[in-house]
């Protein structure tokens, strides 16, 4: 790409900003940082970045906040949340509110650089497909194919539940982003399921068992523990 | 000591060693007593006056004396009647014959009688309301005693919680304000090292570095862990969750930090789906991990086994190193806090690892064990408590 693109950082902790920008500069990014909410958001719209690396406890206004304001614009920008570990349920709360992604503190350069080019690759994609809904979804050796009804792993098929299925297919549409437990259950079993979070669990265990997927090794699908699953991008 | 205070503590010690002897040997007693010291007392001033007698109004202070000194008024008016006698058998012309010729004498007798029936009576009621105002006296003061023991306690509780908040800041503090540094200081040495601007020697150290802020931020994990359990102040936050998942974040987390080591992750079949707080079972799972990496001297053959054995979800980490020394097996056995036993150098870390394992696995209601495989190699174990969830 011809163009550098352009990353905000909105983190009050000046060490940890400090350091992101230079993560980001090395890997080719223009990094942008701001101490506060407010800084935040005017340069979000004097700049208008690509990306934003987004701390959830900022001095001046809540993290949450900044996020909302920034969902109630036309432009869709990706969100990457940063959070304590410790407040898990901030972080579903942002993801449900349309945030793209999170890292929890303390992470690592070389994570915090991967979700970026994932969730800014997702964003091209998005832009280029919008409103185009593909029928096969590729993942290593694994195809979910839509159309057809049909989840082959190398070449081999495999045979899923009604619900399995259901599970795989919003997770290859998604494919990269994390969904959260509620999401899923509110899109494979319906917004009045009354589902528990331990059907979606199972499920999960048994799709699994049927992929030899071993969590510890995960070749499709991740777990982000206590938040959700994401699978791999094509 | 003032003279009152004085005064007052004979009269007790009189009126408790009185006490001593049952009510109606006493009562008597005390009567006779005073109607001898009455008797003597008007002999002796019948000698100096003569004629002149006072010895009614000496016996009414003994009738006065006695009711005061006796329980109810029986005594009083024996003591009235027998005086009223002997003032007329001794004391009164004719001497040592009893007499009611003489003008007035049975008017004199009657109004003695009557006298000391109403003193009688009167020092009754000063009885009775001398026991009512002890009796008030001790309540208030037991009331007063209770007032301040829950004025103590209530000092004690306010005192407790705000010990309780200072702590939870601390914790607080502590959290943030080691964090932070660490994840900048571990985050700017990886910067530096993928920088490639750096020269091999300085890598090296800067390789050191990031490993040293990375277990420290380990390090204030587990403390953090240890103090909030063992303070019993903060619940856990527990819910259910497939131990596979936590399991298999644990491992990716501790390949993370440890690249070269190889850990493999064994499922079974069982669905393990129960109820704990996932960060602090991760903890003890990468604690666990950690410890077979660094200590055991193999890094190769790293097994997590994950099974259901009745009602326990059981977790296994097994290597094939050098075994554990009879002292570790014993600390963990014993379940007492392993942080003293193990606090050599050649175990630097391990001690507090594994007793943030004892004490994560406690609160859960779980067992842990430790010993070393047939085969060689260290075997750490626990198991948590599984409800039977009904299956779809």
């Amino acid at each position: 790409m011809s163009e550098k693109r352009t990353i905000l950082v909105i983190e009050d902790e000046h060490a940890i900003s400090n350091f992101i920008c230079r993560a980001l500069s090395a890997s080719d990014y223009k990094p942008l940082a701001a101490a506060s909410g407010k800084e935040g958001l005017s340069l979000f719209f004097s700049h208008g970045p690509d990306l934003v690396l987004l701390d959830l406890g900022l001095p001046d206004m809540d993290g949450l906040e900044v996020l909302s304001q920034l969902r109630g614009l036309p432009r869709e920008v990706p969100v990457i949340i940063i959070s304590a570990r410790d407040r898990e349920s901030e972080k579903v709360k942002a993801l449900d509110m349309g945030a793209d992604d999170y890292v929890v503190k303390p992470f690592g350069v070389s994570e915090l650089l991967a979700r970026i080019r994932t969730t800014l690759r997702r964003a091209d994609r998005m832009k280029i497909n919008e409103g185009i809904q593909r029928d096969v979804y590729q993942v290593k050796d694994l195809t979910v194919d839509i159309a057809k009804h049909q989840v082959l792993q190398g070449g081999e098929e495999i045979h899923f539940t009604q619900n399995e299925f259901k599970i795989l297919e919003l997770l290859a549409i998604h494919a990269g982003k994390v969904l959260t437990y509620d999401f899923i259950l509110e899109h494979v079993w319906g917004p009045y399921g009354g589902s528990s979070n331990q059907i979606l669990r199972v499920n999960m265990a048994n799709i699994r068992r049927k992929l030899k997927e071993n969590p510890s090794a995960p070749k499709y699908i991740y777990t982000e523990l206590g938040i959700g699953y994401r699978m791999l991008e094509d | 000591m003032s003279l009152s205070q004085r005064w007052s503590a004979l009269y007790q010690w009189v009126y408790r060693q009185m006490h001593r002897i049952p009510a109606l040997p006493r009562n008597l007693l005390v009567t006779a007593l005073f109607l001898c010291a009455a008797y003597l007392t008007s002999s002796i001033l019948i000698g100096h006056t003569g004629g002149e007698n006072n010895s009614a109004l000496v016996f009414v202070l003994a009738v006065v004396l006695i009711s005061l000194l006796t329980t109810g008024y029986f005594y009083g008016i024996l003591a009235s009647i027998v005086g009223a006698f002997c003032t007329n058998f001794f004391f009164m012309f004719p001497y040592a014959a009893f007499s009611l010729s003489h003008t007035g004498y049975p008017l004199a007798m009657l109004s003695m009688v009557a006298i000391s029936c109403v003193v009688c009576a009167l020092t009754s009621r000063v009885k009775l309301q001398a026991a009512e105002a002890v009796r008030r006296e001790k309540k208030a003061k037991a009331l007063y005693e209770q007032n301040e023991r829950l004025n103590q306690e209530k000092t004690a509780i306010q005192l407790q919680s705000a010990r309780e908040t200072i702590r939870s800041n601390i914790l607080r503090a502590v959290s943030h304000d080691l964090r932070t540094p660490l994840t900048s200081i571990s985050g700017a040495a990886s910067v530096l090292l993928s920088s490639g601007e750096i020269s091999e020697k300085n890598t090296a150290m800067l390789q050191d570095i990031k490993e040293d802020a990375d277990s420290l931020i380990v390090m204030v994990e587990n403390l953090l862990s240890i103090t909030r359990i063992r303070d019993g102040t903060m619940p856990l936050k527990k819910r259910e969750e497939m131990l596979e998942e936590v399991a298999g974040d644990a491992v990716l987390t501790t390949r993370r930090r440890f690249p070269d080591s190889k850990v493999e992750l064994d499922l079974s079949e069982d669905i393990l789906y129960l109820s704990m707080e996932p960060m602090l079972i991760k903890q003890v799972i990468v604690n666990l991990l950690e410890n077979a990496i660094r200590h055991s001297g193999d890094r190769e053959h790293i097994t997590l086994h994950l099974f259901r054995q009745d009602n326990w979800a059981v977790v296994e980490v097994r290597d094939r190193g050098k075994g554990l020394s009879p002292e570790i097996c014993q600390a963990v056995q014993s379940g007492r806090p392993l942080s003293r036993d193990l606090s050599g150098d050649s175990t630097r870390g391990m001690g507090i690892g594994l007793s943030v394992c004892q004490s994560i696995i406690k609160a859960h209601d779980g067992f842990f064990a430790a010993g070393n495989s047939p085969e060689g190699g260290a075997v750490f174990r626990f198991g948590l408590p599984m409800e039977d969830f009904p299956n779809e």
